[in-house]
């Protein structure tokens, strides 16, 4: 038991008084030096002295029998009772037995700080648009950037809160507010509440807070992650030409960014994907982030391990989803149930992997589930000692206060948690949290009473006491899995017990039980006339508990029926400590053996253990297409070894340890490139909030989880170029990627693929079926559009221009002048000018297309290719003229008014024409179909099998400049091709197998075994939430997950 | 159409810048010899012989077996196929023309019970998109209203008419029901209360559903001289047969749950239209006979655990637990893409189904579903002679190619709007 002293007491009700807001004194150091006083000086020496406590100064420091010394708020001395002198006017506590550990240190919260409400998020096409900043001032361009706001500025303490966080052990927290992008600085504050913010603050701007959420800002910029992306580059780049030119603009939030360059950065994600991104923006700019993730981390570990970044990461474990209707069951994602099992494991396996993690208690929407979930990752592998470092000594050196909070060390300060047991222990009790010097009562140690005693019950009545039927040898037992809430057992004869309830508040004991209330055994009470147990009504004991004789004693009413008058008895219980030892260890449950699931790349459906592997194959007597002048190769063999193409011949011989396929029957064709698609793309496809957005990438924000890439295998496509969406005249850049299922967005990209950007013209372009309210952005014609072409153009052009003179300048002319604003949006034009990166343009009329050959004319560069080109066969001979390729729809046509006159015959003519045609998807659905759309332009005019088949083989891939390694079957070229069951123009026709680099990414029968997997997975974890379900664990409704698809006209992040 | 700037087209084509004119009443009988017939029924018979007067079938058999020529005219089609004409149940196609464009779709009236709107008024034959699906042998259609609770009345019509009423084969087959989706969480940050808001909202809605069926239940019984009231009024034939409910829905829950409360209420003819989740309910559909209209096969799986090829193989699933069903186009760009029907089928057949079960998906299964069976769905003396001809599979992209049609023994013009233009932009270049 703690020793309390009067001080304490007194303090506590000033503190009372001083939280209701009364204005009572406060002892002095609870206020600056700066401010004056009204009243008497109150001074006190804050000296107090733990004694002989389990002391862990650090998270790797335990000393026994040890003395903790703090004055004035600070930690004076710490090491052996022995050897910590302690001064005379110390107050004492002896903490014998207990345990004192360093305050925890969360380092994301938003605490004190007031909440910026995002407004409720209208789609675009609800919504007119707002194109600049509301934020009156010098500040940034865009609302979503205001690196200059500043959480000291902001902070006030806030008792309610603080006590939440002192409730689990926290002493300081990094507070910030989270919202936007770049959000400005942090500060590490301690939890006190009874000092002022001067002296609550422990570090002003402590550190810089980003995030890809753009939260309150209204701003329709940026409106996809890829946008978040470029803003986020841009903003460095603007900040340092803002500092390299001072006097150019007068920019409060770049000059507070580039302020807060040196702080530790917090970069606050979405998920682990965003993890790799936010990164890499790091990487690019000079910036090691410190990654607030969201417990999913597990999922990547080598990648995360790459970043070289700090984790800070939440216990926040999904609870089990009902999973008693099989059909609801269904709903839920393979993933979804996976992370139920995997999160709590989450943070063990970041320590195995080596990888520096603080934990945090955000986005735990019940913080009494911190500890339990705290103990939970112990279970999955956790040490005490990394629960402390990364609650401790991690956060408080990321953020440089390493002399401040996380450890006890003379000089610190005095925040520190008094507990009864070992931190993680189940029954440990957080006692007292003291912040600053500052005692914070969390609880008292319940007292334990659980146990077993001999139960008497005297009357001094003699007559009655036959009546009673008092049975000498009754046990009375104390149970229930916490001291707090004891149950009562009376076991009147051996093999009967009777439920009762028990209270003991202050050793003062009421106790009661009805005989007829059996949890076992024959009836207690005599039996009535009728046979049944007759009611007698509940007997109730009063009492106090004597802790020296270990013994209950007390009066009470022995009932003898409803309505009788019951016998006054007196009562003792005493306990039996071998006994109750005993009754301890029975009831103590050995901890269930933990056995998790696979991680699979990627989680859920389909996921594999690992890449498949490189392999030599040699396919058998195949009929070979091969997309090249040889066109069609009956009975052909074609070896795939090193992930190229190495020999294509008859009658071949496997070299040693290669895998023959027999071909016999089948057709084996080049993998199909799908030259338009919008699968695996994260959080948006469309920028388009400006009618330029030649800053953004795709490449930021590939998804490599999108189970359509496993579908587009399954369907012989292994490439694709992913392009942003058709909202605005020019997009964003392309990804080309290969779909290599089960790797990173990065390692899906082609290796020194050129660059690609959309464009786009016609009716989305300028709004046509956005609704009445997005009438404003320029363009809403076809006039329009061009102007935003010759506008960009001569921008870029001046751009260019601007920075030669720069470049030809010495290095001391340089120093003289100011230097060109590197703009990120111009670069990318820029490199089309000089046919660095090609133009993919969405288009759709003949007028449209003329009028971009003709701009392309006149500022200087290519249009390398017409994507839908509905029209194209109307203008195939000017597009010729200009060596454009074509990427169509095979029979799409009458969704909207600028497609009433497509013709399932333009591929044939425009290819008839002499253009480069390819026959593009999309659409996720038609992306797994290419062969059978590629097979239409034999119908609808007359092309031949092969040239067929080449529309969606060796012409995309030309149109994206990857012939030379892709798009056929020719040797040396990259060992991407499929094995058909049938002829691949036919209906009838299944990819059998799909290799991709030469390994095989899909087959049939791989198929088959990874359905089954997923079936025993799924079963496996249904019946482990139902266990956790009849164990009483908390659960949610079956929850599914919404399969959304990006189309041209997707805007916003959601997917449709 | 720029006409005026290309006289030489005009003179050459104008007969195609429109759309073709329907084909005028069959006048002669005609003989198909020599192709391989596909009756629909499952037969397939090599050299066969299919004869047809005044718009019906005289003869669908081998060729040994028909030895009168005399008065017919003959054509060769040794070497095709002749197939029933394909029937395209729940579609748009003729009231909506241009998905983006308002004014030219009228598929959803506004409100949630319209059981007494009827589509056939809205069907414009000279939708520019009719000829072109009748090019790959669709040659009838269920024009079907969308939305809502009630959507409202379908139609059937054949795809070569001068008005909507000369186009009617089946006036007002079945009336539509959109059932309201299973309140499923699809946001893990939802909380229970607005789970339970959602749910009971869907309960009200059931309840209303509920209150209109049986109160048109009861208002055929009132005596003549009643009150008249056109939604009750509409209804009558769901409790005597004569009016199919379609139920739109799709999640295996929810068609068992939308059957059955349709049986309780007394509703006489029940069929699914969509059922994607079918495969979950096999043995309930076949228990209880319900017919379905099945969901485009060309198709994502709905959930990413699905089967890649689950909407592939969910006709030949369906075929193996002995379920009544035929295929449908529903979905995006449905007017335009249904000349794709024969191909979905055609997938059906890569994913489980023999050739003959697939055209019998597309064709007679469809007709029965529809209720046109007496006349429709497969070429048998007496039935009308509404059949295609193709010089190869038909259900194949890579061979289906049509030769001719016939609806009710007209013979149809093989023209449209693209035809046209692939024609004047060949001759434009010189290609062949």
């Amino acid at each position: 038991m703690l020793t309390t002293f009067g001080t304490f007491a007194l303090r506590r009700r000033v503190l009372v008084l001083a939280l209701l807001g009364l204005g009572a004194a406060q002892p002095s150091w609870a206020q600056p030096g700066t401010y004056p006083r009204n009243g008497v000086y109150d001074q006190r020496p804050g000296l107090y002295a733990f004694t002989h406590a389990t002391i862990q100064t650090d998270y790797q420091t335990k000393l026994t029998d040890a003395t903790l010394l703090i004055k004035e708020g600070k930690v004076v001395a710490v090491g052996p009772s022995a050897t910590v002198k302690i001064p005379a006017g110390a107050v004492v506590q002896d903490l014998t037995g207990q345990y004192i550990y360093p305050g925890l240190v969360d380092i994301f919260t938003s605490y004190g700080v007031p909440e910026v409400k995002a407004p409720e998020r209208r789609g675009r096409r609800d919504a007119g648009p707002q194109f600049e900043s509301q934020k009156a001032g010098a500040y940034d361009w865009n609302q979503a950037i205001h690196p200059e706001v500043n959480a000291a500025e902001l902070f006030k303490t806030n008792a309610e809160q603080a006590a939440a966080y002192r409730k689990l052990g926290f002493g300081a927290v990094l507070t910030q507010q989270p919202d936007g992008i770049m959000r400005g600085t942090a500060a590490l504050v301690s939890l006190n509440t009874g000092r002022k913010e001067n002296e609550v603050i422990l570090l002003d701007k402590a550190a810089s807070s980003l995030s890809f959420d753009k939260g309150s800002s209204p701003q329709d910029y940026p409106g996809s992650l890829m946008g978040s992306i470029a803003l986020l580059r841009q903003s460095y780049l603007d900040a340092e030409w803002n500092a390299r030119n001072p006097r150019r603009e007068q920019n409060l939030s770049l000059q507070a960014l580039t302020q807060q360059r040196p702080l530790p950065a917090l970069f606050e994600v979405r998920d682990k994907q965003s993890a790799l991104r936010a990164d890499r923006v790091g990487d690019e700019t000079g910036v090691q982030y410190i990654i607030k993730s969201r417990g999913d981390e597990y999922q990547r570990l080598p990648e995360l391990k790459a970043t070289g970044a700090t984790f800070v990461v939440p216990v926040n474990f999904p609870d089990a989803y009902q999973v008693e209707d099989i059909y609801d069951a269904q709903r839920i994602a393979l993933e979804d149930m996976q992370h139920w099992e995997q999160a709590p494991a989450n943070a063990a396996r970041l320590r195995q992997a080596g990888i520096a993690f603080c934990l945090t208690a955000a986005d735990l929407k019940d913080k009494t589930k911190f500890w339990p979930n705290l103990r939970k990752a112990a279970r999955y592998g956790l040490s005490e000692q990394d629960i402390l470092r990364a609650l401790t000594d991690t956060p408080a050196r990321l953020l440089r206060a390493q002399n401040q909070v996380g450890s006890l060390r003379p000089g610190l300060e005095a925040n520190f948690l008094v507990c009864s047991r070992p931190l993680l222990a189940e029954d440990n009790v957080l006692l007292d949290n003291w912040v600053q010097g500052e005692r914070y009562q969390l609880s008292t140690l319940p007292a334990d009473y659980r146990g077993v005693y001999t139960l008497q019950l005297v009357t001094a009545d003699k007559a009655l006491k036959d009546q009673a039927r008092i049975n000498a040898d009754m046990r009375l037992l104390i149970q229930g899995s916490k001291p707090e809430a004891p149950e009562l057992r009376i076991v009147p004869a051996a093999g009967d017990t009777v439920r009762g309830t028990i209270s003991v508040s202050a050793e003062l004991a009421t106790l009661v039980y009805n005989p007829k209330d059996k949890v076992k055994g024959k009836a207690a009470p005599r039996p009535s006339a009728s046979g049944k147990t007759a009611d007698e009504g509940a007997t109730r004991l009063s009492g106090y508990y004597n802790a020296e004789t270990k013994t209950f004693a007390g009066d009470g009413l022995l009932a003898q029926g409803l309505s009788a008058p019951g016998i006054p008895i007196t009562w003792t219980a005493r306990r039996l400590d071998e006994a109750s030892r005993q009754a301890r260890l029975d009831t103590a449950k050995a901890p269930k053996p933990l056995a998790l699931g696979p991680v699979t790349y990627p989680m859920g459906a389909y996921g594999l253990k690992a890449a498949p592997k490189l392999e030599a194959v040699l396919i058998k007597n195949a009929t070979v297409w091969t997309s090249e002048k040889a066109g069609k190769l009956e009975g052909t063999d074609v070896l795939l070894s090193g992930g190229k193409i190495q020999k294509i011949g008859k009658n071949l011989t496997a070299p040693a340890g290669a895998r023959t396929i027999d071909g016999t029957g089948k057709h084996l064709t080049p993998g199909i490139i799908d030259e338009h698609s919008h699968l695996a793309i994260s959080e948006g496809v469309n920028e388009g909030t400006q009618a330029v957005t030649s800053e953004v990438r795709i490449g930021d924000v590939i998804d490599p989880e999108d189970v359509g890439v496993y579908r587009d295998l399954a369907g012989g496509v292994v490439a694709a170029q992913l392009l942003h969406g058709s909202a605005n005249p020019i997009g964003g850049q392309s990804a080309l990627i290969k779909m290599r299922w089960g790797a990173t967005g990065q390692e899906m990209k082609i290796a020194n693929a050129p660059g690609f950007i959309k464009f786009a013209l016609g009716e989305n372009v300028k709004q046509s079926n956005w609704g009445e309210l997005n009438v404003l952005r320029f363009p809403q014609t076809r006039m329009g559009v061009e102007q935003v072409f010759v506008d960009a153009f001569t921008r870029a052009k001046e751009y260019e221009k601007s920075w030669q003179a720069y470049d030809k300048l010495s290095k001391k002319a340089q120093a003289k002048v100011e230097a060109p604003r590197r703009d990120l949006e111009l670069d990318a034009l820029v490199e089309i000018l000089h046919d660095t990166r090609h133009i993919t343009c969405h288009s759709y009329v003949q007028s449209e297309i003329n009028m971009l050959l003709n701009v392309s004319d006149r500022m200087g560069f290519k249009v390398n290719t017409f994507t839908h080109i509905l029209e194209g066969y109307k203008v195939a001979d000017k597009m010729k003229a200009h060596g454009t390729n074509a990427s169509t729809f095979s029979d799409w046509w009458a969704y909207k008014n600028e497609v009433r006159d497509a013709i399932p015959y333009n591929a044939a003519i425009m290819h008839h024409v002499g253009l480069n045609v390819a026959i593009n998807s999309d659409d996720a659905e038609m992306s797994r179909r290419l062969n059978q759309e590629a097979a239409k332009s034999v119908k609808y005019g007359g092309l031949s099998e092969t040239e067929a088949l080449a529309l969606v083989t060796i012409n995309p891939a030309r149109m994206l400049h990857l012939d030379d390694r892709m798009g056929s079957l020719k040797e040396g070229k990259d060992a991407d091709v499929v094995l058909w069951t049938d002829n691949p123009l036919s209906i009838y026709a299944k990819a059998e197998y799909t290799f991709v680099d030469g390994r095989e990414y899909f087959s049939l029968q791989q198929d088959q075994q990874l359905r089954q997997q997923i079936q025993q997975e799924r079963q496996r974890l249904v019946q482990a939430m139902l266990g956790a379900r009849k164990a009483g664990v908390a659960t949610q409704p079956a929850t599914a997950k919404t399969v959304g698809l990006w189309h041209c006209d997707t805007l916003g992040q959601i997917a449709e | 159409m720029r006409r005026l700037l290309l006289p030489f087209f005009l003179t050459a084509f104008a007969a195609h810048a429109q759309v073709p004119t329907p084909a005028a009443p069959q006048a002669t009988p005609v003989l198909l010899l020599g192709g391989t017939l596909h009756t629909g029924t499952g037969q397939v018979i090599e050299n066969a012989a299919v004869a047809f007067d005044k718009g019906r079938l005289v003869y669908a058999g081998p060729r040994a077996g028909f030895s009168q020529t005399a008065g017919y005219t003959v054509r060769d089609v040794s070497g095709q196929h002749v197939y029933p004409g394909l029937i395209l149940p729940n579609t748009t196609l003729g009231i909506s023309e241009v998905e983006s464009i308002r004014a030219t779709v009228d598929d959803q009236e506004v409100g949630a019970l319209n059981p007494n709107v009827r589509s056939v008024i809205a069907y414009n034959t000279d939708s520019d998109v009719i000829p072109t699906v009748r090019l790959n042998g669709v040659l009838l259609a269920q024009s079907t209203p969308r939305g809502g609770l009630l959507s409202g009345q379908s139609s059937v019509v054949q795809l070569d008419a001068w008005n909507w009423q000369d186009a009617l084969v089946k006036a007002d087959d079945g009336l539509h029901l959109t059932w309201p989706q299973q309140v499923v969480r699809l946001n893990p940050a939802e909380d229970a209360a607005a789970l339970t808001r959602r749910q009971e909202a869907r309960t009200t809605q059931l309840r209303e559903l509920e209150g209109l069926l049986s109160e048109a239940g009861a208002y055929r019984q009132q005596p003549a001289g009643r009150k008249e009231n056109l939604r009750l009024s509409s209804m009558g034939g769901l409790f005597d047969g004569s009016k199919t409910l379609y139920i739109h829905a799709d999640y295996g829950k929810e068609l068992i749950e939308s059957v059955r409360f349709a049986r309780r209420l007394g509703v006489q003819k029940v069929a699914l239209v969509g059922a994607r989740d079918a495969w979950m309910v096999l043995d309930f559909l076949k228990q209880n006979d319900v017919a379905v209209v099945l969901s485009r096969v060309h198709a994502l799986p709905r959930r990413d655990g699905d089967d890649y090829d689950q909407p592939y193989k969910l006709p030949a699933q369906l075929q193996a637990a002995g379920v009544r069903y035929c295929l449908d186009y529903q979905g995006s760009q449905e007017t335009s893409g249904a000349r794709n029907l024969a191909f979905i089928a055609g997938t059906a057949v890569t994913y489980g189904l023999t050739k003959e079960q697939a055209l019998t998906a597309i064709t007679l299964s469809s007709a029965r579903i529809l209720g046109i069976d007496k006349d429709y769905g497969s070429l048998e003396s007496g039935k009308s002679a509404t059949l295609v001809v193709s010089k190869g599979d038909l259900l194949d992209m890579r061979t289906n190619a049509v030769t001719a049609a016939y609806i009710d023994g007209r013979s149809i013009a093989l023209e449209s709007k693209q035809t046209y233009l692939d024609r004047k932009f060949r001759c434009k270049y010189g290609i062949e």
